[in-house]
């Protein structure tokens, strides 16, 4: 079998919808069945990732209709490496919710039926080249991330999902309307043929569109002012799913944004936009985190922010920022996947998930205890952990720019994440009182997850060269507008 | 004469579109009943997916299905484009019109009271 990006649609879709025909063979089957797909979707991620290192970008048609006409997956440097991560922290979250109990309680059917489908859709947001195909991928995340969120009956998941879908409507419709007058202008949804009709429109027309592109997709992405949903959304799903929207969701909001923004317009103000929104994003996110009592609401408020940062990396622009900007990304994937992993197990007995409650762990939860610790140290960016590294880089792309500003605003910042990260971690080692609160042993296969993320952390702070030759790559791709083009559209 | 009322009948397309999303955008903004909400939120899409049709459209295009009459007379056809694209935001907006909907019952049942500003256990 012909190894394609296809795989990464197709194989989930259907395993999806095949899962219920198969829980009739054997009940074990709905949980072994997503394991092997995403398995094998990393497996794909792999074997894609070698090729396009070696020869270039891939560009699957679908259905046999060319470029301008059909559908057409891009997967070159860039969005193979953000597929390829969303793929492998796809499995890494099955595998760290194999064995978790309240999966059990609630029907773990449907659990894996909407993460293989979020997986899928967010890994189509990525790797497609059509406006309107990314559109339907972002729908089908966002109906798989509502329902996820509302999953469990006993908390407020149902309100927090309908302000989740109320905001997600208001996107799905500004991306219609967005999709629309942008037809009406160059009459094409392929990406790269309308970047290449791009100048043709009239700068008025232009900005109105690239408004609403960015409204629909800063939803995604948690742009200030347009996320509040995450807080509450990251809050009230179960814990596995906070991850997943961290390491997938949010990528592919990012991606889209950074797609419209680099490939689609040349609009001279989007730069300075990103950098302005990303700058209120991260100081608005990271002051909210500060005073939360909640745990799991501190680490959803603290993942706002770092999006604030990568959007700041990407808006700077040059090439060694959105090296850096990529880097984040990784980073906070693997980073945050762990922290909202470790931590759900820290509050899993506490119903109101309060940082009060989690006094003296460190002692009742050795392990858990030291790999968030661990956590919060590498996403503050203390040496030698991968967090150091990306906001090393961003800050000396800044410095390269001369903005100096910049450079002041992200460190007083980065001052305030590592109070209220190691208020956390003191409560965790030097909390005052034993808590009441019973801590809950982590399963084994959660915990083999957590030691691959620490250790991740930990080999990419010492080494990171294992992958900054994909990222300069994904950096210089997504640089390079006019071979992205040149890909897509060969006879043009 | 006959241009000008061609030139109404777009217009008035157009004009109900835009009205049909002011009148979703009111319903979803300013009513404080989660039913009336997700009304609002269905009327929203419907705007949409008719000014999206009537984009495609053409003075005088016939339906845009390939067949012998339509390539012998040489007549324009609609742009077939919208037309599927609005095909498939139906479908979605139904999707999530239905997740919606098993929302508010879950919040219902969960609150006892459907009306948005009596639910409010989580805030900023």
């Amino acid at each position: 079998m012909v190894i394609s990006p296809v795989h990464y649609i197709a194989v989930p879709l259907l395993a999806a919808f095949t899962i219920p025909l198969f829980a009739k063979i054997h009940k074990e089957l709905t949980r072994i069945i997503p394991g092997i797909v995403l398995l094998y979707l990393a497996y794909v991620s792999y074997v894609l990732m070698s090729k396009v290192m070696t020869t270039g970008p891939i560009v699957e048609v679908i259905a046999g209709w060319h470029a301008p006409w059909g559908i057409n997956l891009v997967y070159n440097g860039f969005s193979g490496f953000i597929a390829s991560l969303m793929s492998i922290m796809g499995f890494l979250i099955w595998l760290y919710t194999y064995r978790f109990k309240k999966v059990d309680d609630e029907p773990a059917l449907k659990f894996y039926i909407l993460f293989l489908m979020m997986v899928a859709g967010s890994i189509g947001i990525v790797i497609t080249g059509d406006v309107f195909n990314m559109f339907v991928f972002i729908e089908i995340v966002g109906i798989t991330s509502y329902s996820l969120t509302a999953f469990y009956r006993g908390r407020d998941g149902a309100e927090a999902s309908f302000k989740y879908l109320l905001i997600g409507s208001f996107a799905s419709v500004f991306l219609l309307l967005g999709i629309m007058l942008l037809y009406t202008h160059v009459g094409t949804l392929n990406m790269a043929e309308i970047a290449q009709k791009m100048h043709t429109i009239p700068t008025s027309a232009k900005v109105s569109i690239f408004v609403m592109f960015a409204i629909a997709l800063g939803i995604e992405a948690e742009m200030f002012p347009l996320n509040g949903w995450a807080p509450d959304a990251y809050s009230q799903a179960p814990g596995p799913i906070g991850a997943g929207f961290a390491g997938i969701v949010v990528k592919a909001g990012v991606y889209a944004l950074i797609r419209i923004v680099f490939t689609l317009f040349d609009i001279e103000g989007a730069f300075q936009y990103l950098i302005v929104m990303g700058l209120i994003t991260m100081i608005i996110a990271e002051v909210a985190a500060i005073r939360q009592t909640n745990l799991k609401r501190m680490l959803a408020y603290s993942s706002i922010g770092q999006m604030g940062v990568v959007l700041i990396g990407f808006g700077i622009g040059t090439t060694e920022a959105i090296f850096a900007a990529i880097f984040l990304m990784f980073n906070h994937a693997v980073i945050k996947g762990l922290l909202f992993m470790s931590g759900s197990f820290l509050v899993y007995n506490d119903d109101k998930k309060q940082i009060v409650s989690l006094s003296r762990f460190g002692k009742k939860l050795p392990i858990v205890s030291f790999l968030f610790a661990l956590g919060a140290f590498a996403i503050v960016g203390f040496p030698p952990f991968a967090g150091f590294w990306s906001k090393l880089y961003l800050l000396l792309a800044a410095a390269d720019k001369n903005m100096i500003f910049l450079i002041a605003t992200i460190l007083m910042v980065s001052v305030v994440e590592v109070v209220y990260y190691l208020r956390v971690v003191g409560k965790l080692y030097f909390g005052k009182e034993e808590s009441t609160v019973e801590p809950k042993k982590p399963a084994f296969n959660s915990l083999i997850v957590m030691l691959i993320l620490g250790g991740v952390i930990i080999l990419v702070g010492v080494y990171p060269d294992v992958i900054t030759g994909f990222i300069q790559n994904a950096a210089d791709t997504l640089a390079d507008k006019a071979s992205y083009i040149s890909n897509v559209l060969p006879s043009l | 004469m006959f241009g000008d009322y061609q030139n109404v009948v777009t217009m008035s397309v157009y004009g109900s579109a835009i009205a049909l999303i002011l009148i979703g955008l009111y319903g979803v903004l300013i009513k404080k009943h989660l039913m009336k909400i997700v009304i609002g939120l269905s009327v929203v899409d419907s705007g949409v997916n008719l000014m999206f049709v009537a984009i495609g459209y053409i003075k005088g295009g016939t339906a845009p299905i390939f067949s012998p009459s339509v390539i012998d007379k040489n007549v324009q056809m609609v742009d077939p484009v919208p037309q599927a694209l609005v095909l498939t935001a139906i479908v979605i907006g139904f999707a999530v019109t239905a997740v919606a909907l098993s929302l508010v019952i879950r919040l219902y049942k969960h609150h006892k009271t459907a009306r948005i500003d009596q639910i409010k256990s989580l805030k900023w």
